[in-house]
């Protein structure tokens, strides 16, 4: 016990850190993959789809993540399924994440001014035109602030990943501690960590916005 | 509800799910030895039973003792990460083959799972500042003390009748020695290895075991229905007890002997 902070214990928390990095890019591209389905499933023409999805965003936006990571991976295992940590936090946090984002882009699109579906509609537009030329390109741009803002969310949720035996980096952090007690300094490091993956997220959203809405500012509303 | 025991009740309901949904397997101990390979729960945050070291390499008293079981048995080592609350239900539900993880033996988790014979004890008190005068529980009136969030001292504490004290729950171990060192709490409920780690941190700030709280065997905890492994636990630990192994493994981290019939 005791002992000071050496290299050794840096890159165990760089381990750590990669971890979270690695969880974050599968809990969004998957999350994105099947939360881009929910929310065109959302606002289908067919009554019994849009209740369906709208059931599974109800259940999983009201249970905490905590409890479907526990679900995942203890659950499955008692009934004879077998899963890595990995596959059952990786699988968790997609549905997680994918219910959340079909909500969100769900309201972007909704919320793209009605003449321009009714435009698209007079052009003689097939749906699926409709969607990808007109709807589309115009929802991206009022989804990317709070996409962005929910991944940097999720970045941070991936700790809650320690309850299926995953350490990530709050959990590195938690036996670095544990071995040291140094909570200031480990602590501190972990809170700069993080820090250094969530902000160029923002930066780059805002870079994302401005180029997006280029052009867009001298148009005068229809 | 907080955290912990929602866990505790996500996992029994894993559990119960798992008794009814699996037909009974193999016998564990013979897919242990068939496998070559034994996977232990311990959790690495509790120190000084599960840490790591300077090199982040796995030690402690339960690492030992693990460590000394693979040996005997011939085995390779897997150590399953785990948390304290996620200990139990990591071998109900076969993600791990036995716990050594400061496991005290209580009548709820026997209901659950089978604990062979004690290897260690575990025991606790509450510690103050040396310049306290405090001698026995009606000293504490008013005063706070520190616990680990759900552990046997934490429970021992709360479930007391009649007492003057505040209750102050932190995380894990190292915060709850941070408060102490900090100056947030004067008293700790704790083991005396922890206890002692507080002085180390601040010379100004000595604490010192005032107050018993409880001694718990710990045990090592294995899936209900292995009778075989059970017993080849069970002969395991009279061996090492006798030859003064497990002795040595617990002088070594914690500073004290185990009690006068288990020193071999």
């Amino acid at each position: 016990m005791g002992g000071h902070l050496n290299i050794n214990h840096l890159m165990f928390l760089g381990q750590g850190a990669l971890w979270t990095i690695g969880l974050s890019v599968i809990a969004l591209i998957g999350g994105g993959i099947v939360g881009f389905v929910i929310a065109l499933a959302r606002i289908s023409p067919l009554k019994s789809v849009r209740i369906g999805s709208a059931v599974y965003v109800q259940l999983v936006q009201g249970t905490p993540l905590l409890v479907i990571l526990f679900l995942g991976y203890f659950g499955l295992a008692a009934i004879g399924l077998k899963v890595s940590p990995l596959a059952a936090a990786g699988a968790s946090l997609t549905l997680y994440v994918a219910a959340y984002l079909g909500e969100i882009w769900r309201g972007c699109i909704e919320s793209v001014p009605k003449p321009q579906w009714e435009a698209a509609d007079g052009l003689a537009l097939s749906r699926t035109q409709r969607m990808m030329k007109v709807i589309l390109p115009q929802a991206i741009r009022i989804a990317t602030p709070p996409t962005v803002g929910f991944m940097v969310q999720i970045i941070k949720n991936t700790s809650l990943a320690s309850v299926v035996g995953f350490v990530e980096l709050m959990r590195s952090g938690q036996i670095v501690n544990n071995s040291l007690f140094e909570p200031f300094a480990i602590y501190a490091i972990i809170a700069v960590v993080y820090f250094a993956m969530c902000y160029p997220l923002s930066l780059f959203s805002q870079k994302l916005e401005r180029r997006m809405g280029r052009g867009r500012s001298n148009l005068a509303p229809a | 509800m907080t955290n912990k025991t929602l866990l505790g009740t996500a996992a029994a309901l894993c559990g119960l799910i798992m008794i009814a949904a699996t037909p009974a397997s193999a016998d564990l101990l013979d897919d242990i030895m068939k496998a070559k390979k034994i996977r232990v729960s311990t959790d690495l945050a509790i120190p000084p039973d599960g840490m790591m070291d300077a090199n982040m390499k796995p030690t402690g008293s339960d690492v030992e003792v693990a460590q000394l079981l693979a040996k005997d048995w011939g085995l390779e080592l897997e150590f399953i990460q785990t948390t304290g609350a996620t200990r139990i239900p990591n071998v109900m539900t076969g993600k791990a083959d036995v716990i050594i993880s400061t496991l005290s033996v209580t009548p709820d988790r026997a209901k659950v799972i089978d604990f062979s014979k004690r290897y260690a004890t575990l025991e606790s008190d509450v510690g103050c500042l040396k310049s306290m005068n405090v001698k026995d529980w009606p000293d504490l009136k008013g005063k706070t003390v520190g616990v680990t969030r759900g552990t046997t001292q934490d429970t021992t504490l709360t479930n007391m009748k009649d007492k003057e004290f505040n209750i102050a729950r932190y995380e894990d171990d190292a915060t709850d020695v941070t408060a102490a060192v900090s100056g947030q709490i004067d008293c700790i409920g704790t083991s005396l290895p922890i206890i002692a780690q507080i002085g180390k941190k601040n010379p100004e700030r000595i604490f010192e075991a005032k107050i018993p709280i409880t001694t718990f065997d710990l045990a090592i905890g294995v899936k209900k229905g292995e009778p075989k492994l059970l017993e080849k636990l069970n002969a395991w630990v009279d061996q090492n007890v006798k030859n003064g192994k497990l002795n040595a493994i617990y002088k070594k981290f914690h500073g004290v002997e185990l009690p006068p019939d288990m020193r071999g």
